[in-house]
């Protein structure tokens, strides 16, 4: 009896120490969280006092066409890091995002150099990055590999095929469409630069203003609990990867106009998209991921190369700068996520 | 044949005069030049290769000595990152653009929007339309010097494997077209189908493998006679692959002269066969040249040839010292 009474003294004590150390901690978080801002506050108001030509509308559009194909991909990102949950090792992750894309630009590429029309062309392109996000879902929801190694397996799938269909060359390709999304433009504004602006409205309210998104985030922040009020959890965790590969095959649209091609190497954005969907969580206040915030972490490293370019500063210096903001982020994640982990 | 191996080296013989005359003039109107209070922008899609870093090094020492001020933009072999620099770049209003190698396919309709936006285009080693001056080696020249060379050594019979990955890439097609035209009076030299494929990056690495892959495909001696590839970064993973397979009949050719290249071509025990020796840091700062031309409102040719030289087993050790020398007084490696 009496060493039981010790026992759960001891057990209150520590619980309210753990809850004042969170509080602590809690505090701590906001107020680096608040100073992370205030850094990406400062380098865009120091860019806007001394870079020339920084704040003309032409070069802001720029900036949001730049931003454009990032920004499809990063979306598609963050809703694998809602449904899956966004613990670094074990929560939703899909590395095969831009890679995928990479697939998709070269079979649109291909079949529009082939001479099959823009519907058909950009319905195949979309068919095989829903087929590669399928593919993710089977691997991560039907067989339980962690979506880390399940997506990596992907990648290399995915780059696999790029080769295989364009022999690691560039494939040139020219249609009404590509033409209408290089020069088109409406209200001053590129149609490039509407497609993110259009793609975001789009993605924020299904994530932020229905039902389904609140519960995609139910999901991803507690599948037992999620699984407990009756929502199917491997549905929702498979149409986020799903979703990614329509954000891939959507993107790949977006490059080869850009490009007017599909070019090898389109592996090399997937830093640039984690980054982008990492960085996107300082924005919120329970560090989760939103599509907002997602938006505008894409637009700042826009705005960080641009720029650094106007101020004719090295481009050597976007990676690094990019690199440190991405692990100042996820320090800062860690570090509040440790206040909700002790609990 | 013989008469019609005389006809090309006859031809090569006029193309070089000409090339000669053609650098005459241009070190003629060597006269003062000047970029003072002048903005150049500078492009390259990549500064990983020995002859991009030299162009590239070349286009900024010069713009500094003539007064001006550079904006250098290396896009890391992303074509995103590229178009985005060259996006940005048009909205700076520099005085002149200088772009440097990339995907024609992808440049093209953006060399046209710098044009469009009044800026003057100088490339490097980019045959373009839309550039007002072109400065780069003869690559007709070179690639009909390199296939002849490989020809010459195979004693005009024999297969070749070669490296076609970068036809997109103006002076490969230029090189790789040249390459085929000089085997058309070679009927007994045949390039083994499927073409190899190299790679960008990881070069060396995968040249070797696939060089190795074929090597053990063709097992018989004689049945591979020579590599060939557009520029000589495969050709240090093909020469390594030949060594280590012991296959020492099978010789390798390449373009462009990276410092390596060269110390493997003068080594006699080597099987690198010959490499053409271009001057990309010259080139470079002759490009820039022509843009200083240009502003001062005097006339610039379409293109101007730099002199390059065919560094072959014969020649390597008297030939091939100045080109090392360049390099590291350039402080390249």
């Amino acid at each position: 009896m009496n060493a039981t009474a010790l026992h759960s003294e001891a057990v209150v004590s520590d619980e309210t120490r753990a809850s004042a150390k969170s509080a602590g901690r809690r505090f701590g978080a906001l107020v680096v969280r608040l100073g992370a801002i205030a850094a990406f506050a400062g380098i865009i108001f120091y860019f806007v006092l001394l870079a020339p030509g920084f704040t003309s509308t032409f070069n802001l559009i720029n900036v949001v066409e730049q931003s454009a194909i990032l920004g499809v991909l990063a979306y598609g990102m963050t809703s694998v890091i809602i449904g899956g949950g966004s613990d670094v090792t074990e929560g939703g992750i899909d590395l095969s995002i831009a890679a995928n894309m990479g697939l998709c630009a070269a079979v649109y590429a291909t079949l529009l150099s082939m001479g099959y029309g823009d519907m058909l062309s950009v319905l195949a392109a979309i068919a095989v990055g829903m087929a590669v996000g399928a593919l993710n879902a089977l691997a991560v929801v039907g067989l339980g590999i962690l979506p880390l190694l399940a997506t990596l397996a992907v990648l290399n799938v995915a780059a696999g095929m790029e080769l295989t269909l364009t022999q690691n060359t560039v494939v040139g390709a020219s249609s009404p469409l590509l033409g209408f999304l290089v020069s088109g433009s409406f209200l001053g504004i590129s149609a490039l630069a509407w497609a993110l602006i259009l793609f975001s409205a789009l993605v924020i309210a299904v994530f932020h203003y229905t039902s389904f998104g609140l519960r995609l985030y139910a999901v991803g922040g507690h599948p037992e609990a999620a699984r407990a009020a009756g929502l199917s959890v491997p549905f929702y965790v498979s149409f986020t990867y799903v979703l990614s590969g329509f954000c891939a095959a959507v993107a790949s649209v977006l490059t080869v106009s850009r490009l007017s091609a599909s070019t090898p190497g389109s592996g090399e954005l997937l830093l640039s998209v984690l980054a982008a969907a990492l960085l996107g969580t300082v924005f919120s206040r329970r560090f989760v991921p939103t599509m907002g915030g997602t938006l505008l972490s894409v637009l700042f490293i826009g705005l960080l190369v641009n720029g650094f370019q106007l101020l004719n500063v090295s481009s050597y210096w976007v990676n690094g700068v990019q690199g440190a903001l991405i692990l100042l982020v996820v320090a800062i994640t860690s570090f509040a996520r440790g206040s909700e982990g002790s609990r | 044949m013989t008469r019609s191996m005389k006809g090309i080296i006859g031809a090569l013989t006029l193309g070089l005069a000409a090339a000669c005359s053609l650098a005459a003039i241009s070190s003629a109107s060597a006269e003062e030049l000047s970029l003072k209070g002048k903005r150049i922008g500078v492009s390259a899609i990549g500064t990983d290769h020995y002859w991009d870093l030299m162009a590239f090094k070349g286009i900024q020492d010069r713009v500094k000595e003539l007064g001006g001020e550079v904006i250098a933009l290396d896009a890391g072999r992303k074509d995103q990152q590229q178009i985005a620099q060259l996006q940005t770049l048009i909205a700076q209003t520099p005085d002149a653009i200088i772009e440097q190698l990339g995907n024609l396919e992808v440049l093209n309709p953006w060399l046209q929007k710098i044009r469009d936006a009044g800026i003057p285009l100088f490339t490097v080693d980019t045959a373009t339309p839309h550039a007002i001056n072109n400065t780069t080696s003869n690559n007709y020249n070179i690639g009909a010097e390199i296939a002849l060379q490989m020809v010459a050594d195979m004693g005009g019979k024999g297969n070749v494997l070669v490296f076609n990955g970068f036809y997109s890439v103006p002076v490969c097609k230029i090189r790789y077209d040249q390459l085929k035209y000089v085997l058309t009076s070679f009927p007994d030299v045949k390039i083994v189908e499927p073409e190899l494929r190299d790679v960008i990056p990881n070069t060396v690495q995968s040249a070797y493998s696939n060089v190795t892959d074929m090597l053990t495909k063709a097992p018989e001696k004689g049945s591979i006679g020579a590599v060939w590839a557009c520029w000589d970064v495969p050709q240090i993973g093909a020469t390594q692959a030949v060594e280590a397979a012991g296959r020492n009949e099978v010789k390798t050719y390449g373009i462009d002269g990276s410092p390596e290249v060269i110390k493997m071509v003068m080594d006699p025990k080597s099987s690198a066969g010959a490499v053409a020796a271009q001057q990309p840091y010259e080139i470079g700062k002759t490009s820039v040249d022509n843009a200083a031309r240009y502003l001062a409102g005097q006339k610039v040719a379409p293109f101007t040839f730099v002199p390059a030289v065919l560094i072959n087993k014969e020649n390597a050790a008297e030939k091939g010292r100045p080109f090392l020398d360049a390099a590291e007084k350039a402080g390249v490696k």
